[in-house]
């Protein structure tokens, strides 16, 4: 029975799809190459937290597994003990943990399968070229340098005011 | 929203120096570590929506939806000519917003299509979760064989292209019901076995 969604990132042929399903439907969102402006990836400390924790635990079931008598109570604590470890080797293997974002220039994406910064990074070196080819080939550094003192600059002096429309509404108030 | 990338965490602007760099670099204002990815899309100025061009000349063609404007081009799905403002471009296909609609309410535009019901994952699970408290078996087998055999056709999983759960819980429910018609064949032929009391 699915209690939880199961998100996950395919690469379509013009599109990343990104499938948020809960064992029974499935929602589509699909992000064009051409749109995607920027995907940042937040390193946070998830994997530290989920290390300590299971540290403290491995600790608390095997001190009981050393101090209990009986065989049998012995043995499971024991197995538990290792299933504990087990599951920290793999999360320190699957390194650090990150929140990974996709923009476009009407939203801001979270993309929750991106969540280990190693794969968060192998995915872009994957994806990368194919999205740059979309959108027309690479930028070089000091076109970013000059493009990013123009939009700065343009954020910082536009007006605060809303241009007249006649689409918006008279404002009332003086 | 806003033109320029933003801090996930602090929400401060993010200048040059830390995008496309190889490895995690600290944002400038809060220090979390950061990889920002930027491409070419960031620096492409929107250009506003067109209008549509009004008709000028008697007797040119004009849009289906606003007979005051010229039209450019035909709808690709029902024909209707299209002024500027009507058209809508969708890979490389032009559509009239009825049709847009349409495409994506009844699922014939595929990448306008953002839900799917996975109609093979019920089946499967109608066919497993039952058998935990078999008597439940007894009506849902037959449902899980309905269900199977009226959606074998209907689209699956955009991404999953296989039919085998369809298969298993097939497979799981005739199971299932073979095994409530042995059950009641041997209670009737064991009842009937029994000799009657005479009289």
């Amino acid at each position: 029975m699915a209690v939880a969604s199961r998100t996950s990132l395919w690469l379509g042929a013009d599109h990343l799809l990104f499938v948020d399903s809960n064992g029974y439907t499935e929602s589509y969102k699909r992000f064009y190459f051409r749109d995607i402006q920027a995907f940042v990836v937040q390193k946070n400390q998830t994997a530290t937290i989920i290390n300590i924790v299971l540290t403290i635990l491995f600790v608390l079931v095997a001190a009981s597994a050393l101090s209990v008598q009986l065989a049998g109570l012995k043995y499971f604590l024991f197995s538990l003990a290792g299933g504990i470890a087990f599951i920290m080797l793999i999360n320190l293997l699957r390194g650090q943990t990150c929140r990974c974002f996709l923009r476009t220039a009407v939203q801001i994406e979270q993309l929750p399968p991106l969540n280990r910064v190693r794969r968060a990074q192998k995915i872009f070196a994957r994806i990368r070229p194919i999205i740059v080819a979309a959108q027309g080939g690479e930028i070089s550094p000091q076109m970013v340098s000059s493009l990013m003192q123009e939009k700065v600059q343009s954020y910082t002096t536009e007006p605060v005011t809303t241009p007249h429309s006649p689409n918006i509404p008279p404002r009332l108030d003086s | 929203m806003n033109s320029l990338v933003q801090c996930p965490k602090c929400q401060a602007l993010l200048l040059e120096g830390i995008f496309n760099q190889p490895e995690l670099s600290p944002c400038p204002s809060c220090g979390v570590p950061l990889q920002v990815e930027i491409f070419p899309a960031l620096f492409r100025k929107i250009n506003p929506g067109q209008s549509g061009e009004a008709l000028m000349v008697e007797g040119e063609s004009c849009c289906f939806f606003h007979p005051q404007k010229k039209a450019l081009l035909p709808c690709g799905s029902c024909g209707r000519f299209l002024c500027a403002l009507c058209d809508c471009e969708l890979n490389g296909q032009h559509y009239c917003p009825a049709c847009l609609e349409a495409g994506k309410t009844k699922g014939k535009i595929k990448s306008l299509e953002n839900q799917r019901t996975l109609y093979d994952s019920i089946a499967l699970s109608l066919a497993i979760y039952p058998l935990l408290i078999f008597y439940f078996t007894l009506i849902t087998a037959p449902a899980t064989l309905f269900i199977a055999i009226r959606f074998w056709k209907s689209p699956i999983s955009l991404v999953r292209r296989s039919k085998i759960r369809f298969v298993v819980a097939i497979i799981l429910a005739l199971l299932q019901i073979a095994g409530w018609i042995a059950l009641f064949i041997a209670i009737g032929t064991r009842h009937s076995s029994i000799p009657h009391a005479k009289n």
